[in-house]
């Protein structure tokens, strides 16, 4: 495989010259985007099912064999949609808003690793990178609440940018313990950091395990998933940021949202659960390849939103803040003290 | 061909310093107070992206996770909030120009007599490039709690000592304000609202009619 | 004491984790919902839906243009004009049920002295303007004569409870 791949890129070099570094760049940029698009298409179709199942009903079953068209079918009806831009509105940032939302979702797959070496940019502050890269999405909502001039769209995305910008303070504390453990920024040694022989022993979570909570917790709230979806609460504010989007625009923000919860899915597997490694490091387990690992891991957690999503009532928006602000950052900065005094005792087996 | 691919970064460089200029001078001349933010936003992630090409990789990541995701957004969240007047905003411009020029003119000076001096401007100097598995990140914390210890430490102390009296001088509890307190709330447990209460069932004869 | 237990108590995060278990142990239970057109809910003699007249066996209309159904409808959605016919009995010349207007709380069919509106278990019927849905005379009639054999059937399942 990874010869073929080499002999590829070779003759690619050869033939092209320059202009042949650009094009294969993105070549891999689209063998890495296509698959998530795809996912979050089927992501939502899993959502449905799951919550269907929970609520003891089957869930989307007319389009398609067992539903499974039905994510097809929502993707032409959008598409189909006349777009609507009010009246009012800031023509160019209502239309660049959702392209505001779903870039940063995607640019931070960049550095993310699939297996051992399987990223598309090997950066020594990759996690600094996905930490910015998730900080820019919020951008997305807050313009386009204000552009729409709508009062449900602006508090909505008042509501979105106070969370997200609380969020990320527990979230990125939860990352430096990461940093303590693995003692490197680069997303693909903290993978190998995990590795000690003693296959799912080795991960983060067991001495991390409460960074994992709060991180995975975080994540949740920043991707602004339910129980933390006060920025689209129907109930009050119509549907939030995007109340005055049809057609495209709100497809753009749907793909945003699933894409960002794909990636905290897959931040989570990385960095806690020890990203393409096997859980057990012994003979047939440590043969299958660690994409396979890598993307169950990336399911679990997955069905972990939607299990809370079909699971807990909303929060209302003082207890949403409490909790990121009074339980979440003391947690994290006592957790960040407790792990660095461990790592100078001799019991630090990690 | 040849010229873009041995120029490159010369030309991602002038890139980047054109979009900063120009989103410099629409945040000053931006009707918009939101749109002059959001100029800015862009000029800082330029300026992100100058720091990048001198593999100040570390610099320009804080950058954009610092000011563009957070300071600027909780920025943005305060200039969309106000109902700005222009007209009055402008009523002062011509009393206060003259001032404005004079303290524009003097960091013209300023940044001239730093820059224009050989001393203390390497300008000519070009930077080595580092090997790949150079971490900028490692060398800048190497620095700061090495060489730099005392003055990163006292600067972290102003910073603390500004955040306990920006939180001391707004800390004040009211007495006739209503508020709940969330973490009651959520202790609450079921025994201390709910009182069982077993009893016999009446007969209905027992009802007075 | 308490509060120091409640405080670790809630860390483990307890009652969450009970939540979830719940929606767990339903995602595993067997669905209830019916899938409608392929399946149907089964129906009480007393489903009161699309309105119907009944004739009597020989083919005469039960209608005599009492209006006592006109007069209880809550929604005033009935309305009857009544002449004499040929023969010197009371008939109605019209009479319409408006059923955007109707809440099928089936006053009319109690009211019926001799059963000749009558509430039919018919539920899928549609119209595709508003008028559509405003009922005639001869409208009503047909859809009684379509359905007499039911209707009948439920009338005599219902009788012994009048």
């Amino acid at each position: 495989m990874m010869e073929l791949l080499q002999t590829l890129e070779n003759f690619g070099q050869n033939l092209l010259g320059p202009a042949w570094l650009p094009l294969w760049t993105i070549v891999k940029i689209m063998v890495i985007v296509l698959p998530i698009m795809g996912s979050v298409a089927y992501l939502t179709l899993a959502e449905r099912k799951i919550l269907g199942f929970m609520q003891v009903r089957p869930g989307p079953n007319r389009v398609g064999y067992w539903g499974l068209l039905q994510p097809l079918a929502d993707g032409i009806k959008l598409l189909m949609k006349e777009i609507i831009i009010p009246s009012s509105a800031n023509k160019f940032l209502f239309v660049a808003a959702p392209v505001l939302a779903l870039a940063p979702a995607l640019a931070a797959w960049a550095v993310v690793p699939f297996g051992d070496g399987m990223e598309l940019a090997n950066v020594n502050a990759g996690l600094l990178y996905i930490l910015a890269m998730t900080s820019l999405g919020v951008y997305g909502i807050i313009i386009a609440g204000w552009a729409s001039n709508s009062k449900y769209a602006f508090l909505g995305a008042l509501r979105s940018a106070a969370q997200i910008v609380s969020y990320e303070l527990a979230m990125g504390f939860a990352l430096v313990c990461v940093l303590l453990a693995a003692q490197s920024m680069n997303l693909g040694d903290i993978v190998r950091g995990q590795q000690n022989g003693y296959g799912l022993l080795g991960w983060y979570f067991i001495p991390l395990f409460p960074m994992f909570v709060v991180y995975f917790i975080a994540g949740v709230a920043e991707t602004n998933r339910a129980p933390f979806d006060l920025a689209e609460d129907e109930a009050t504010i119509v549907a939030g940021f995007h109340t005055e989007y049809s057609g495209m625009g709100f497809a753009l923000f749907f793909l945003a949202e699933y894409a960002n919860m794909i990636l905290i899915a897959a931040l989570t597997s990385v960095m806690f659960l020890g990203g393409w490694l096997s859980p057990l490091d012994i003979a047939p387990f440590n043969k299958i390849p660690g994409l396979f690992w890598m993307l169950g891991k990336m399911s679990v957690m997955l069905f972990l939103f939607l299990w809370f999503r079909a699971t807990f009532p909303r929060y209302r928006y003082d207890q949403l803040m409490r909790l990121g602000w009074k339980v979440f950052i003391p947690l994290t900065l006592v957790w960040l003290v407790v792990i660095a005094t461990w790592m100078q005792t001799p019991y630090w087996l990690w | 061909m040849d010229f873009v691919t041995s120029n490159f970064e010369t030309i991602v460089f002038y890139a980047f310093a054109a979009m900063i200029v120009f989103a410099s001078l629409r945040v000053i001349t931006a009707r918009n107070p939101v749109h002059a933010v959001l100029y800015l936003v862009l000029a800082f992630i330029s300026s992100a992206g100058v720091w990048l090409l001198l593999e100040a990789e570390f610099l320009a990541i804080a950058l954009v996770l610092v000011y563009v995701g957070a300071v600027m957004v909780l920025f943005l969240f305060v200039v969309m909030m106000l109902d700005i007047n222009l007209v009055r905003l402008r009523e002062g411009f011509w009393r206060w120009f003259p001032f404005g020029v004079v303290l524009a003119a003097i960091m013209v000076f300023e940044m001239v007599w730093v820059l224009g001096n050989r001393r203390t401007a390497e300008t000519g100097a070009h930077l080595a490039k580092h090997a790949a598995n150079y971490s900028n990140t490692k060398e800048l914390g190497r620095l700061l709690y090495t060489d730099y210890a005392y003055p990163f430490e006292i600067a972290a102390v102003i910073l603390l000592v500004a955040m306990v009296a920006a939180i001391a001088l707004t800390l004040r509890r009211r007495k006739d304000a209503k508020s709940q307190d969330v973490s009651a709330q959520v202790a609450v447990k079921k025994a201390d609202r709910l009182r069982i209460v077993t009893m016999q069932a009446e007969r209905k004869d027992d009802q007075p009619n | 004491m308490n509060k120091l237990i409640n405080f670790f108590k809630s860390f483990l995060l307890l009652e969450l984790l009970k939540g979830m278990s719940v929606t767990g142990k339903y995602f595993f239970a067997p669905h209830v919902t019916v899938q409608y057109p392929d399946e149907k809910t089964p129906q009480s003699f007393r489903f009161r839906g699309l309105h119907a007249q009944r004739r009597y066996a020989n083919g005469e209309e039960r209608c005599i243009g009492c209006k006592l159904c006109e007069a209880v409808c809550p929604a005033l959605a009935i309305k009857i004009e009544v002449a004499e016919r040929e023969d010197g009995t009371r008939r109605t010349t019209q009479y319409d049920i408006d059923l955007t207007k109707c809440i099928f709380c089936g006053f009319c069919e109690e009211s019926c002295p001799v059963d000749a509106i009558v509430e039919t278990r018919v539920f899928e019927y549609h119209g595709e303007k508003r008028g559509d849905l405003y009922y005639t005379k001869p409208m009503l009639l047909e859809i009684g004569d379509k359905y007499e054999e039911q209707i009948a059937k439920d009338r005599a399942a219902d009788a012994k409870y009048r």
